[in-house]
């Protein structure tokens, strides 16, 4: 699903080679400010390797054009302007961004998926609030349901646990092991500390640290 | 009503009222992407365009657009390249442009009552000819405003999500400046180059204090614009006020009691 092959960039990565099989459930991790969100970086296109190639979904990165294939929920994605004026139900719609309009809904069926998502990540009774008055963990479901609404492949996600109480945390971690078992969701969970993580992933990788 | 007698002021309500549209509909994106100075500068370009217009002896309208168009995906350009700070190119342009327009028209000596109109608006100067022009942009840029609103609203909230969404972030906001762009030259004969982005923003903000949902914000702030444009030419009609400077006054008035209404109530 995901290969990398002797990919560097500038001196912060050095000849990274890596794969990822469909059903996956890894986790990248490394000290902060190692690289880790910068190798996410790269494979989501958001800056350009100088060495090396990139192949996702068996297509190399230069022609792969199916990013909606990929969830990705970034690091940062809690810190949001607070005044934005979206409500939480608005933001989830935007999983289907690259193909709805103002004038195309979605359908029946993607909606009653919606709101099974938001169910389970147990916000469908905050839907109509603005995103701006969610507490960061509830924004933090908010954007994991978005990300999760177009059914990707492969769901990335960047320290999404920063600044998230010990409670959430908990569902949180048994959410993606269900969604990994059940549907055969690929998972990429990106963190400076493995924890708890570590009786659930089935391939653990280091950045900038000598294997142990 | 004895305004309804007069095709002028028929003609500037429904230029008026079709402006009140396409400004709250591009001022939520603008607001929301913290791109507020993007209109007024582009108001100045345009003036530009209006000196250029009036030098070369062509349409005014047209030499404005041109000009506002080739500075908006000049500024789009450079604010990619990420070589300068958006808001510093965006004074660039517009203090530039401001003193370009100065110096054509001081050496045409054709700063005349014309001129003047563009600055700060004039009911008188909507011809039916601006009226079919507004009408029909109106028509091709909300249908491309709709078409595109879910990805807009997107690269709005997170631009770095949208571009990992698979969206063609540089392309949409390239299109999107390049409607404000052609709305500003549209519009500045009716509301004034420097009044212009008043209208954009102000009701948008005025809005956005009754903390609601996008949809929800941006039809608060479409009806308060379109109130304005009526009341406000109204308004000039009857007292002789100049209509852009009243207009954006009545948004103005709106943004405090709507302030002042959330604060205490």
């Amino acid at each position: 699903m995901i290969e990398l092959n002797k990919v560097s960039y500038k001196n912060i990565l050095c000849d990274i080679s890596l794969s990822i099989e469909k059903g996956d459930y890894v986790a990248i991790v490394g000290p902060n400010g190692g690289g880790k969100s910068t190798l996410l970086k790269l494979i989501l296109k958001r800056l350009e390797k100088d060495n090396g190639n990139i192949t996702l979904f068996s297509t190399p990165q230069e022609r792969f054009k199916e990013y909606y294939k990929i969830g990705y929920v970034a690091q940062n994605s809690v810190q949001i302007d607070t005044n934005f004026p979206a409500t939480v139900e608005e933001i989830i719609k935007l999983g289907f961004a690259y193909k709805t309009s103002f004038f195309t809904k979605i359908t029946p069926k993607e909606n009653q998926y919606m709101e099974y998502l938001m169910r389970i990540f147990d916000i469908l009774d905050i839907k109509k609030q603005l995103i701006g008055d969610l507490s960061g963990g509830q924004r933090q479901r908010v954007m994991i349901t978005r990300a999760l609404l177009n059914q990707p492949k492969l769901l990335i996600l960047d320290e999404p646990n920063a600044g998230i109480d010990e409670a959430s945390q908990t569902t949180f971690y048994t959410l993606l092991k269900e969604l990994n078992k059940t549907e055969k969701l690929t998972i990429v969970f990106v963190t400076h500390d493995l924890g708890r993580l570590k009786e659930d992933v089935n391939k653990v990788f280091h950045i900038n640290k000598v294997l142990s | 009503m004895e305004m309804f007698e007069y095709t002028f002021m028929i003609n500037a309500l429904i230029a008026g009222i079709i402006i009140a549209v396409l400004a709250s509909t591009f001022g939520i994106f603008v607001v929301v992407k913290r791109y507020a100075m993007l209109s007024d500068t582009l108001a100045h370009v345009s003036l530009l365009g209006v000196a250029i217009g009036f030098l070369l002896n062509i349409s005014t309208i047209w030499s404005a657009i041109i000009v506002a168009l080739s500075a908006s995906l000049i500024i789009e350009y450079i604010r990619n390249y990420k070589a300068v700070y958006s808001d510093s190119i965006l004074a660039i342009f517009l203090s530039s442009s401001l003193a370009l327009a100065i110096i054509i028209v001081s050496l045409s000596n054709s700063f005349n009552s014309s001129l003047f109109d563009y600055l700060f608006g004039s009911i008188v100067a909507v011809s039916h000819e601006d009226i079919i022009s507004i009408l029909v942009f109106a028509t091709v840029s909300l249908f491309l405003i709709g078409y595109h609103y879910q990805k807009l609203l997107l690269i709005s909230f997170d631009e770095d999500l949208a571009y990992t969404s698979g969206i063609n972030v540089r392309f949409l906001n390239l299109l999107f400046v390049s409607l404000v762009a052609i709305m500003i030259g549209l519009s500045i004969k009716i509301i004034g180059a420097l009044l212009i982005g008043a209208l954009m923003i102000i009701p948008i903000s005025t809005a956005i204090l009754f903390k609601q949902g996008f949809f929800t914000t941006w039809i608060i702030a479409l009806s308060m614009a379109v109130f304005s444009v009526i009341a406000g030419l109204t308004l000039s009609f009857y007292v002789a006020l100049p209509s852009g400077a009243t207009i954006v006054l009545l948004t103005l008035i709106l943004f405090c009691l709507s302030y002042i209404y959330k604060k205490f109530m």
